[in-house]
């Protein structure tokens, strides 16, 4: 059943928002334990909050758009009384002391919040291994990594222990492991939604975004947590989409449709993953899309600029972290890779080498933001893999180099602000692949209508 | 030598520079005044920056005759580890405006910062009330060539922030103080908080360098801290790479386009600056420029003075303010603008003297009256009885009365003692109710006395 469907069931009160709860409670009690996708929940709030939400109903009082829809939330994303750790020893201790715009939002449209979810320490990271709580399972691929460093969401939502799951995503953290866990994942345009109450990792990339197992949850959660935030400085002041009313009216055809295919990004993928993206647009173009082949010279570049920027802020961001305040310096509890990043951002953004790394980083970033907008200028969406290797196994040996190939086909996005989602387009091994769609900024919902059509019709 | 200075002062705004708490810092209780934003909470983020701080760090500028940049404006984070600085960077613009000038003393640029909280070590606290209250500072070119000229400089500083009425005043000022005598590096003394503690720091810096250079040692560029309370400089000890703030711009807070209409927005509601409206004063009115300077002290002085100045002959008016305004707001411990005394209260009362309706003394203690008084000086004088200049006649007979009565008095001055003088002359003044002039009555009594003789 489709998430708006059910959400129509909750409000014609065939389904009660407790039941849906109880149902979902169940499931994390089985799973959870072994899955580790949840760090913490919260029954008797959630359980409060869906009799409220059914006695409104009973009452014919007005609802929220997400009336008794389960959600988890990634941890680094402010709830009030939820241990906010960011699956890090160094906030072990904190507990959110507000809520995060997107969750107040969810909050006032009736959502109820379960729980939250594990994740890279810091969400540096794309498989959820480096969690001081443990790394998550692959409910799609036992044994395999969830990708990251969403992968407590992603798996929450795959293996069915909630209806909807935010994310956060600095360069694929909600693509990736939508793509390895068989859901869907959206990361809006920057700005698109307010990043207030989101713990930092870079800041000039960072971006919440829903996960979900079908495109009408992803809109769902997109109408309401997007929008202007007058107290973050970086949202856009734009005429949002609706996303939920466009998919009443879904395309019948793709005629006059343009989907940039990046050569390159099948250069540096696996042959059998190419396959099944080949295959999906050989599909599409049968509704009628018309390819087109583009270069993407800059391909290359985007790992290492997105990666110094990275370093650069994700030091800077953790400067609070100096033992004063939460018990812990970052430095002395935080795992390897935390603590690589910080270094190379002190290191890089010292005087005598910014200009030698970090503001290249900027100039390789404004170079790379230019040439893809101008790649989408002709095309409506792009399309690539979402990631160009299968997940490894939980514990396998990977160098530093090895891991960030991961994230090759989805920092793009991240360095050019732009929209980018992921959704299901086939199985290798075993293991679900997910296909990525980028567009232009604040086209967020020309890929939303596409990724709804090929929910329909492929 | 040679000095520049580093002048940070609080804006005075309600809310702090990027979250809403309130700026009133040292009347709340510790840690009162703080919010996830302010207190750096993970995930927080800035809210947009204040208006009332941005237009007050153009205005400050404009007042000191800066250009405003013409491009982006932003923030950037520069790092530094302390107790104080709730996310360990502290969030300082690029400069909102650049060479500008003060009385000579080139400004190199304006810019705004935001303050951190406040360690107390012996606490063992750190109040965060002041995190996030926007700080201008003022950075100047360093020509400045005396203790006495650095003082000079910030004391008018002071006043054009207080005529901006967007500042906070001396008693927020954090200073950076450089000096540099012909012959030696530059030294900077930190932890200067006053304009007494400026000029003293000075004084004390440049004797310390003197006698160095004189016993042939070199002066080493180099930090130092001042000690308000011994009035001395010493060496601070600075960490390795404490120089090293990893300046980055804050990717939290876009750049922010100062737009040419806004500027001159603000510069058309600007006051006119204390150092300007002085000279115009000396030229405008041909007074002083010592009378100048103290009727443009307080703008609200001022104002007042140009309003009487329509009225009345400007020198007369000029005098009288800066005398007797002052001697009396400055008794009753007000400022002019506490004092509530109008314009139209001078113009009665300078009128009445120039009318010669009352004698100067009677003048002077209508002025008494003043302060935090509605009633007009006719009716002040008519209630103290101290209307119309007394009849010559009338004096005579007083003084003849006085010297009557006080043989003693009158024998004392013949043995020349002058202090019996003054005695009779105010015996004469106490019987004709202050309304004698006092000079012209010294007169009679002497003229009176000669007589005799
Ligand atoms: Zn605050």
């Amino acid at each position: 059943m489709k998430i708006l469907e059910k959400s129509q069931l909750i409000k014609n009160q065939e389904l009660s928002a407790k039941d849906n709860l109880e149902s979902f409670c169940q499931i994390i009690k089985n799973v959870n334990p072994e899955i580790n996708a949840f760090l913490e929940i919260n029954k008797d709030q959630a359980m409060e909050k869906a009799q409220d939400i059914d006695s409104r109903i009973e009452n014919g009082e007005k609802v929220g758009k997400l009336a008794g829809l389960v959600i988890g939330v990634k941890n680094n994303i402010s709830v009030e009384d939820f241990l906010i750790t960011a699956a890090s020893r160094t906030l072990e201790n904190y507990q959110g002391s507000y809520d995060a715009t997107v969750v107040k939002r969810i909050k006032e449209e009736d959502g109820v919040i379960i729980g939250v979810t594990n994740l890279d320490e810091f969400a540096a990271g794309s498989s959820t291994e480096t969690s001081y709580y443990g790394p998550t399972q692959n409910p799609a691929a036992p044994g395999l990594i969830p990708g990251g460093s969403s992968g407590g969401s992603a798996a929450a939502v795959a293996a069915g222990m909630c209806d909807l799951a935010l994310g956060s995503d600095t360069g694929g953290s909600i693509r990736n492991p939508a793509s390895h866990c068989g859901i869907m994942g959206f990361k809006p345009t920057y700005g698109a939604v307010s990043r207030q109450g989101l713990l930092d990792l870079a800041m000039s990339m960072d971006q919440i975004g829903p996960l979900a197992s079908d495109v009408s949850g992803i809109a769902l959660l997109l109408d309401v947590i997007g929008g202007l935030d007058p107290r973050e400085c970086t949202t856009l002041d734009w005429q949002a989409p609706l996303y939920t009313p466009a998919l009443q009216d879904p395309l019948d055809h793709l005629n006059g449709v343009r989907l940039g295919v990046l050569k390159e990004s099948f250069d540096v993928t696996d042959g059998p993953i190419v396959k099944i993206i080949e295959d999906r647009l050989a599909e599409l173009e049968g509704f009628g899309v018309e390819l087109v082949e583009l270069n993407f010279e800059y391909l290359d570049l985007c790992l290492p600029t997105c990666y110094l920027i990275n370093y650069v802020e994700f030091f800077s961001a953790t400067r609070k972290y100096d033992g004063r305040k939460y018990g812990h310096r970052i430095e002395e509890v935080c795992g390897e890779e935390v603590l690589r990043r910080i270094h190379m951002g002190s290191y890089i953004s010292q005087k005598e080498y910014s200009g030698k790394y970090y503001k290249k980083a900027l100039q390789a970033r404004s170079l790379i933001k230019k040439e893809i907008n101008r790649l989408l200028s002709g095309v409506d969406v792009l399309i690539s893999p979402t990631v160009p290797k299968l997940p490894h196994k939980i514990g396998a040996e990977l160098d530093t180099m090895e891991m960030y190939a991961y994230d090759t086909l989805t920092v793009v996005a991240n360095l050019a602000g732009i929209p980018a989602a992921s959704i299901p387009a086939g199985i290798v091994k075993g293991v679900p692949i997910g296909m990525q769609m980028q567009a232009k900024a604040r086209d967020d919902l020309k890929i939303l209508q596409l990724m709804s059509f090929i929910e329909n019709n492929l | 030598m040679i000095c520049g200075l580093e002048i940070h002062v609080q804006l005075d705004t309600n809310s702090k520079l990027f979250c809403d708490c309130p700026t009133n810092y040292q009347e709340a209780a510790i840690n009162h005044n703080i919010c996830y934003v302010c207190f750096n909470q993970p995930g927080a983020k800035p809210y947009p920056p204040n208006h009332e701080a941005i237009d007050g760090a153009i205005k400050i500028a404009l007042m000191l005759g800066c250009k405003i940049t013409p491009e982006l404006t932003y923030f950037q984070r520069k790092h530094y580890d302390y107790p104080d600085l709730p996310s360990g960077y502290q969030r300082t613009s690029i400069p909102i405006g650049f060479e500008g000038d003060l009385n000579g003393v080139r400004i190199r640029e304006v810019h705004l910062e935001e303050d951190p909280g406040q360690y107390k070590p012996d606490l063992g606290i750190v109040d965060f009330n002041r995190s996030g209250i926007p700080l201008i500072e003022i950075v100047t070119e360093p020509d400045m060539t005396s203790p006495e000229e650095a003082r000079k400089f910030l004391k008018e500083l002071i006043r054009v922030l207080e005529y901006s009425g967007s500042a906070r005043g001396e008693g927020t000022m954090r200073a950076d103080v450089n000096i540099s005598l012909e012959g030696g590096k530059r030294a900077e003394i930190k932890n200067v908080n006053s304009i007494k503690g400026a000029y003293k720091a000075l004084k004390f810096e440049m004797v310390r360098q003197k006698n160095l250079i004189k016993r042939g040692i070199e002066v080493k560029q180099e930090t130092r801290a001042f000690l308000e309370s011994q009035m001395i400089t010493v060496p601070m000890r600075l960490k390795e790479e404490a120089d090293d703030y990893r300046y980055i711009p804050d990717p939290d807070l876009p750049p922010m386009l100062a737009e040419e209409e806004h500027v001159e927005y603000v510069r058309e509601h600007m006051p006119e600056p204390s150092h300007i409206k002085t000279e115009r004063f000396v030229k405008e009115y041909s007074i002083p420029e010592d009378h100048a300077r103290v009727l443009t002290s307080e703008i609200d002085l001022a104002n007042a003075f140009e309003e009487v100045a329509r009225e009345v002959d400007p020198k007369f008016a000029a005098l009288w303010m800066r005398d007797e305004v002052k001697r009396v707001v400055y008794y009753n411990k007000l400022k002019f603008k506490e004092s509530e005394i109008t314009p139209a209260q001078l113009v009665e009362l300078f009128n009445m003297l120039l009318n010669k309706k009352i004698t100067t003394k009677a003048g002077q203690r209508i002025m008494e009256k003043l302060p935090k008084n509605s009633k007009m000086p006719s009716t002040i004088a008519e209630e103290m009885g101290l209307l119309g200049v007394v009849e010559v006649d009338e004096v005579k007979r007083a003084v003849k009365q006085v010297l009557k009565e006080n043989p003693e008095a009158v024998n004392d001055y013949y043995k020349g003692q002058k202090k019996a003088l003054n005695y009779l002359v105010g015996q004469v003044m106490k019987l004709t109710r202050g309304k004698a002039d006092p000079s012209h009555t010294n007169q009679l009594i002497r003229d009176e006395l000669e007589v005799k003789d």
